[in-house]
């Protein structure tokens, strides 16, 4: 009995106390508290979500040539028997996540010619000072301007035919050290970036054991009126490519003295690298002007680069047929201009591509003799000179609308020795795009 | 004919809200926490005179309004800075023509506690402080007391604009701390006994203490005042701006109008800024 008393004591004190708690516990949230804690709580669930960062750009375009059929950088060859076409250029989606320290990049591109994958790539930045970063992954080569320049901010819709040229697809997959010091440093405004890449682009397994260095330095600055900026960059390209044939041609003069693709086969060319080295230099100017912003933008590159008798474009594969070695230039400047405060940009670009600068004009394809020391092959269509002169104009209806109409004017180097080539090609391309950007 | 009359009376009435809606100024503003007082004191006398105004003023840092101002969600940008060519440049990208309007002029102040015989450095001595050179009050005729140095954080416009003007470009110290907000430097100074930092001159409190300046190594000292700002013998005086769409200029004019007008310039005075005229 007593047991029971004290059992049924025990147990209400409890239930009391129990009681006391959660009433106690209840007092003390007053409304501002559950109010702040419901604060707090979506606060840390914004802070979150803002590490994720999407965005993205469309380009449906139309595009006239001159004539059916044309080879052209202006989005590729036309088909045999087509002068006018509709496509999407590009449809880029780009997820980001973000912390203080390290980032996330996922950018793909879906158009009716498939699914690419455009950078993959993690970025990490040294908590000490914050001013050096190790980025690995697929990711754009840090070498001159225009590569590393989005194609939804370039004005015309193209790079130029050397960028297309020497670095397709303009990705790689390799690791980079960035160096910049923090924006509240007076030493941010130089940016240094040197990476190890495969050199065969993002699309493409690498085929060799040689590992390309590019590396770059550049400077961005304005005037303490903020009305002129200026920036210079260097960039640096140490890279090569297996040679899987002992054949290696090179320019040099025949045994008669014309310019002409000498042959070394040396047998030790078989699995030696044949060197790919660039070297170039860029320049931006802004100007804040009473008639609108005016900029200017130039690049220059010139090196040596290893190829094919039928391209000089870089290689993705291990070639089957002869080394080719080539020194070549090219450069752009772009001028655009603001028409005052109106939403209308006037583009002009001018670029040039020489790929084989050791040869010009009626030498191009000249017959050459090779004599018993001597073996000799000469040169041909794909050691030709462009230059491509591009006017448009560009209206930005908004933040996220962007329209241009863009006439490029290409001329290539003739010559009476290249079939096909003795004149000017009928090869001008007409774009009218649309670009959506979020 | 009852028709007629009834159609004619709603065009009338539409016409009418649409005209009047158009009068109506709803206006977001967002930036410099320098201008965020002086630009609240204008709204609220604003809205004081015009019922059916709405404006909503908020601050976050030169940088923070423009970026805002950039990508549309705020109609005026409020910075004690002039926008950067980089910022111009992403507006051109936008196809977006805008106005930039001084509305006031500020004195930079420099604060240090009240309880702080130091009242007056040099140009010099102010840079060595910041950067952290000195790191005591007795190497500038103060107490032996270690300095506690206060700056804003980089997104705002008076952190470069001290940063610029008074630090020649030179880089803050390692160990400055950085406050969010104007007002919290002023509280942080008023309860540090060793504590300076920088303000703009509105938020002069009397629990703070602004210091003589001099940009002639110690020739002249100057206190930050309006007067002395006026005459242009104060050396650390800055504009105030406003940025806004040129297509929005109808929309904005009201209330700039009123900034610019006798009546809102005269705020300005109050608030503690130096005015135009």
């Amino acid at each position: 009995m007593k047991k029971q008393f004290f059992l049924k004591v025990i147990i209400a004190l409890f239930i009391m106390n129990t009681s006391l708690v959660i009433k106690a516990q209840e007092t003390e949230q007053s409304p501002f508290d559950t109010l702040a804690n419901s604060v707090n709580k979506l606060k840390d669930d914004m802070d979150l979500l803002k590490r994720i960062k999407i965005s993205g750009y469309l380009q449906p375009q139309f595009q006239m040539s001159d004539s059916n059929g044309i080879a052209s950088f202006a989005g590729g060859n036309f088909n045999a028997n087509s002068d006018k076409r509709f496509m999407l250029r590009r449809a880029r989606v780009k997820v980001s996540y973000e912390t203080l320290l390290s980032q996330y990049v996922f950018q793909i591109d879906a158009t009716e010619k498939g699914f690419a994958i455009k950078d993959i790539y993690a970025k990490f930045t040294e908590p000490w000072a914050k001013a050096v970063s190790l980025t690995v992954g697929c990711m754009n080569r840090p070498f001159g301007y225009e590569i590393g320049y989005s194609s939804s901010l370039r004005e015309s819709p193209e790079r130029g035919r050397m960028s297309q040229i020497i670095f397709p697809g303009e990705r790689d997959l390799g690791a980079m050290l960035t160096f910049q010091m923090p924006k509240t440093s007076k030493w941010n405004f130089i940016k240094a970036e040197a990476g190890m890449y495969n050199g065969t682009g993002s699309g493409a397994v690498d085929f060799d054991y040689k590992k390309d260095f590019i590396g770059r330095i550049r400077m961005d600055k304005s005037t303490k009126s903020e009305k002129i900026s200026y920036g210079l960059g260097f960039s640096y390209y140490d890279g090569g490519y297996r040679q899987g044939r002992k054949n290696v041609y090179t320019n040099a003069a025949d045994s008669s003295g014309l310019m002409a693709f000498v042959l070394n086969n040396d047998t030790t060319n078989y699995g030696a690298i044949a060197k790919r080295t660039y070297m170039g230099g860029d320049f931006q100017l802004n100007f804040d002007l009473p008639i609108g912003m005016t900029t200017i933008r130039g690049e220059y590159i010139q090196g040596q680069q290893p190829g094919t008798s039928s391209t000089t474009a870089s290689l993705t594969t291990q070639p089957t047929t002869d080394n080719y070695i080539r020194n070549f230039n090219g450069a752009y400047f772009y001028f655009l201009q603001n028409i005052w405060t109106t939403k209308f940009q006037f583009v002009a670009k001018y670029d040039w591509y020489d790929p084989n600068t050791d040869v010009a004009g009626d030498v191009i394809g000249q017959t050459v003799k090779s004599s018993a020391d001597i073996k000799v092959a000469k040169t041909g269509k794909n050691d030709l000179k462009y230059t491509t002169i591009g006017l448009g104009l560009a209206y930005r209806w908004d933040n996220n609308v962007k329209i241009t109409a863009y006439y490029d004017m290409v001329k290539n180097e003739t010559s009476k020795n290249v079939t096909g080539y003795t004149k000017d090609l009928k090869d001008n391309v007409f774009t009218l795009r649309v670009q959506y950007k979020f | 004919m009852k028709t007629k009359i009834t159609t004619v009376l709603i065009i009338v009435t539409l016409i009418s809200i649409s005209a009047y809606s158009q009068n109506v100024v709803n206006l977001k503003i967002k930036g410099s926490d320098t201008v965020l007082p002086l630009s609240q004191k204008e709204a609220e006398t604003f809205m004081k005179k015009n019922k059916s105004a709405k404006i909503t003023v908020t601050g976050g840092g030169s940088g923070v309004g423009i970026a805002a101002f950039v990508d549309g969600s705020t109609d005026i940008a409020m910075a004690s800075r002039k926008m950067k060519m980089s910022e111009k440049l992403k507006l051109q990208d936008a196809g977006k023509a805008y106005k930039e309007v001084v509305i006031a002029n500020d004195a930079l102040s420099v604060i240090v506690n009240p309880a702080n015989k130091v009242s007056q450095l040099t140009r010099e001595q102010i840079e060595g402080i910041f950067t952290g050179k000195i790191k005591n009050w007795k190497e500038v005729g103060g107490d032996d007391e270690k300095i506690v140095v206060y700056s804003r954080e980089s997104s705002s416009g008076t952190y470069e604009f001290f940063k610029e003007h008074v630090l020649n470009n030179k880089n803050y110290g390692t160990s400055i701390l950085m406050m969010p907000a104007t007002g919290a430097m002023v509280q942080s100074v008023s309860q540090t006994k060793g504590a300076i930092g920088y303000i703009g001159f509105a938020y002069m409190e009397k629990n703070v203490k602004a210091l003589k300046i001099s940009y002639d190594k110690g020739k002249t000292f100057i206190e930050p005042n309006v007067i002395n700002a006026k005459n242009k013998t104060y050396p650390v005086v800055r504009p105030l701006y406003y940025y806004y769409l040129t297509k929005d200029a109808a929309k904005v004019k009201t209330f700039i109008d009123y900034i610019l007008s006798e009546e809102g310039q005269k705020v300005v005075n109050e608030v503690g800024y130096i005015s135009l005229k």
